[in-house]
């Protein structure tokens, strides 16, 4: 019985409790079929002298082992032929080192239940068809990060009218198209249908604040958003803005901070977190969260800081389902919202920039990870 | 803030100062020179100001941001004490400070000049560092252009702008400007202006320095170096105690910070034995000291971890617990810790030192030297060789005594030049 095809086609997206047996039972499945294929990770379970066998609660699951991101940096880990793979995606490393991830067709097909899912929960599907402004690469074959990927995957969401690209190819390069996404946001204005922006929270706001210095204010129609994603990194290092940015989305387009959404999802944990209306990430029934002590690396309880360990069975291709971040974050429950899941806020990430030093190359080493 | 002519100006004065600066120095070069006793006096007398608490009311404020220490105030102030600086010249400038005779030539003199202008780009890693480098370059007698840090705390200039007070003959020799890093039209005329620009920083920094300078421009770089102990078998557990302290005590953040040990055999099973010993060491004496923040412990550990997993290809062992570590390695390449109190330990045998230190030309500096008596100088003759500048005992790494040499030069002769008449 694939206990995988049951929790990510489990009908409420936030339903912890009622899914932890099935969230064990899968992750269980998938600890056995990475110790079978994936000979890197049966070394690091016998290491560890974990038992892929025994793994029957929640506890047994936190005991897997945990992979830093740091470590697909340095190694390719897959638990398939290559040729099984449909999609391989790189994570953009600040450091330019990138880990190279593949998925396999059943793996993604998981995932796309899974977006529906949590789409249709928070009213981002829609048959109603939409614009799509873009703030990203246009999709080509020169690039391979995730987020032009996933960009482009987010636009099926609602059936697309149009696609307008930030960053468009030409002449060999990529280059800025702010004339063209204001074109076509003062076409959208005039429509009918809602307009849907998506991008990273500091490419939404330059395009907003350029919009507003240029005295552009409309109203889209009912239905439009504003949606942001990328890499965690950008969230926390735009956090102060994010209170101007509603209010540039509302002075500029009309769209109300209820229709800004975020989502995140990284690379090496292919989940789609998204925004409550109080702009807190719960964790959905895919994936379980474990802060973990900055020294011991044991659990620590919901509250504390400590290091962010995402897990998930979605993946067979490789073995990433418990995987260490380079974020420092905390579990909080008191949201308010209505959705009783747990959410992951995240504080920032390990190291910390400001640091004087006189030792070589030192600077660098604490800008990196 | 600017500071020239020993007058405070907005920022905004910058193009109007720039438009006249080249001018003003050939000015003052042609016509005025300053005396080493005029310079101590005014530092001497600064300092005492100092002590007695008479910048107490924006000194106290400044030391609770910066969370600077009494006993470190009190040390910084030692070294511009007329005592400290008067030994500094008579080390660092020796026999060149009075006119020579050449012993052939009867007539002919040989005599110590200042470069001429000085263009000290300063780093923000020690408040009170780009004060002392001006310092130094007035004691050599030049006209100094100091480009404050990014984080600057305002210091500088309230230090530099009291000595112009004190002695008014230094205000045409002093240049204060807070241009940021990016405004390289500013730099590159300040360069220009300048015989020698001083910069100190990490690679990039010199790197840019380069970039900037005219040919016809000297570059002397105070470049950011790598310590390291090296330790024989004989190494007793009161000096490993001693080093523990050191890690402990500078985060193995100062450039002479030891970032590990090397230890004085080849033998696998005894590098192992020596590295458990150190890191129980380390792990008791680390009890004592404030831990460091969350957010780089949880680096390391990531890191530590990350070795673990990996032992398999790189055969590294990792001690770790209680906020340090010790990493075993067979690797003898002198690198960087993790930092923050997680250091390394490598094999080097005394005949490799030489060949394993000397690719690191320009990094070298300190070697916490651990061994018994006998070993003493024939071990320091070869870290030496190796292009070490700084041999001391384990707990002395970092300290710092008037009158030393800076990463094996002596900064006022840097900033002098020999003219010969006759």
């Amino acid at each position: 019985m694939d206990k995988r095809k049951q929790l990510f086609r489990h009908k409420h997206p936030y339903d912890l409790q009622g899914t932890e047996q099935l969230f064990v039972e899968a992750m269980a499945q998938n600890a056995q079929f990475q110790y079978a294929n994936c000979a890197d990770y049966r070394r690091i379970c016998d290491m560890q002298g974990v038992n892929v066998n025994s793994i029957h609660t929640m506890e047994d699951v936190a005991k897997l082992p945990v992979l830093p991101t740091l470590y697909f940096k340095h190694h390719e880990l897959f638990a398939m032929p290559r040729e099984r793979m449909l999609i391989t995606a790189t994570s953009s490393g600040t450091s330019g080192k990138m880990s190279k991830i593949g998925f396999d067709v059943r793996s993604l097909l998981h995932g796309l239940s899974m977006v529906l899912r949590v789409g249709r929960f928070h009213k981002l599907l829609s048959l109603v068809p939409c614009h799509y402004i873009i703030l990203g690469y246009q999709p080509g074959k020169h690039t391979d990060t995730a987020f032009s990927k996933t960009g482009y995957g987010f636009t099926y969401m609602a059936p697309a009218l149009s696609r307008t690209y930030a960053l468009v190819w030409k002449d060999g390069t990529y280059e800025l198209n702010l004339e063209g996404l204001k074109k076509q946001l003062r076409r959208s204005g005039r429509s009918l249908f809602p307009t849907r922006t998506i991008g990273f929270p500091a490419y939404t706001h330059m395009l907003l604040s350029q919009l507003k210095e240029e005295g552009v204010s409309m109203t889209l129609p009912r239905g439009s958003k504003i949606t942001m994603g990328g890499g965690w990194k950008q969230f926390y290092a735009q956090r102060v803005e994010k209170e101007v940015l509603y209010q540039l989305a509302w002075d500029v387009l009309g769209i109300a901070e209820k229709d800004c959404v975020e989502f995140f999802g990284a690379v090496e944990h292919p989940i789609l977190y998204t925004t409550c209306e109080k702009h807190h990430f719960h964790i959905p029934v895919y994936s379980r969260v474990i802060i973990r002590d900055p020294d011991t690396l044991a659990p620590v309880p919901h509250g504390t800081l400590g290091l962010v360990n995402l897990l998930s069975p979605m993946t067979m291709s490789m073995p990433i389902l418990s995987v260490m971040t380079d974020d420092l974050g905390v579990i909080r429950e008191d949201c308010g919202c209505g959705i009783d899941s747990p959410y992951l806020e995240i504080i920032g990430r390990v190291g910390i920039q400001d640091i004087t030093t006189c030792a070589a190359g030192a600077e660098q080493l604490l800008k990196e990870v | 803030m600017i500071l020239a002519h020993g007058k405070v100006y907005e920022d905004s004065a910058l193009p109007q100062l720039l438009e006249t600066l080249e001018a003003d120095c050939i000015r003052a070069i042609a016509s005025q020179s300053i005396t080493q006793e005029q310079v101590i006096a005014a530092c001497d007398t600064l300092g005492k100001r100092i002590a007695t608490g008479g910048y107490d009311r924006i000194l106290r404020q400044f030391m609770a941001d910066f969370q600077i220490s009494e006993a470190h105030l009190s040390a910084a102030l030692q070294l511009f004490s007329r005592e400290s600086l008067e030994y500094k010249c008579r080390m660092e400038l020796g026999d060149i400070s009075e006119p020579l005779r050449h012993e052939g030539h009867r007539d002919i003199r040989r005599y110590r000049y200042p470069l001429g202008v000085l263009f000290h780009i300063a780093a923000g890693n020690a408040d009170g560092l780009p004060a002392y480098s001006v310092i130094e370059g007035l004691l050599a007698g030049n006209i100094n252009i100091l480009k404050l840090p990014s984080a600057d705390s305002g210091i500088s200039v309230l230090l530099l702008s009291e000595l112009c007070k004190i002695e008014p003959a230094l205000a045409d020799f002093v240049y204060v400007f807070d241009v940021p890093s990016t405004d390289l039209d500013s730099l590159q005329r300040f360069a220009a202006v300048a015989d020698a620009v001083v910069v100190w920083g990490g690679d990039e920094a010199v790197a840019a320095a380069r970039r900037l300078a005219p040919i016809n421009t000297k570059v002397i770089p105070w470049g950011h170096k790598l310590s390291f102990a090296y330790a024989t078998l004989d190494a007793t557990d009161k000096e490993l105690t001693a080093l523990a302290h050191h890690i402990c005590q500078t985060r193995q953040l100062l450039c002479s910070s030891s970032q590990g040990i090397y230890v004085d055999t080849d033998d696998r099973t005894v590098l192992e034995g020596f590295g458990r010993r150190f890191y129980e060491i380390l792990r008791s004496v680390n009890a004592a000291y404030s831990p460091v923040p969350l957010g780089l412990r949880a680096k390391a550990t990531l890191e530590l971890y990350n070795e673990e997993l990996e032992q398999h290809v790189t055969g590294n062992t990792v001690y770790r617990g209680d906020g340090v570590s010790v990493l075993v390695t067979e690797e003898s390449t002198l690198t960087l810790s993790c930092l923050f109190r997680n250091c390394w330990v490598k094999p080097l045998p005394r005949e490799q030192i030489v060949p394993t230190l000397k690719g690191q030309k320009g990094y070298l500096q300190t070697c916490g030297l651990l061994c018994g008596e006998h070993d003493r100088l024939p071990l320091s003759d070869l870290l030496a060789r190796a292009g070490t500048v700084r041999i001391t005992g384990a707990g002395e790494m970092s300290r710092a005594i008037a009158g030393e040499a800076h990463d094996g030069d002596y900064p006022l002769r840097l900033y002098s030049r020999i003219v010969e008449i006759g």
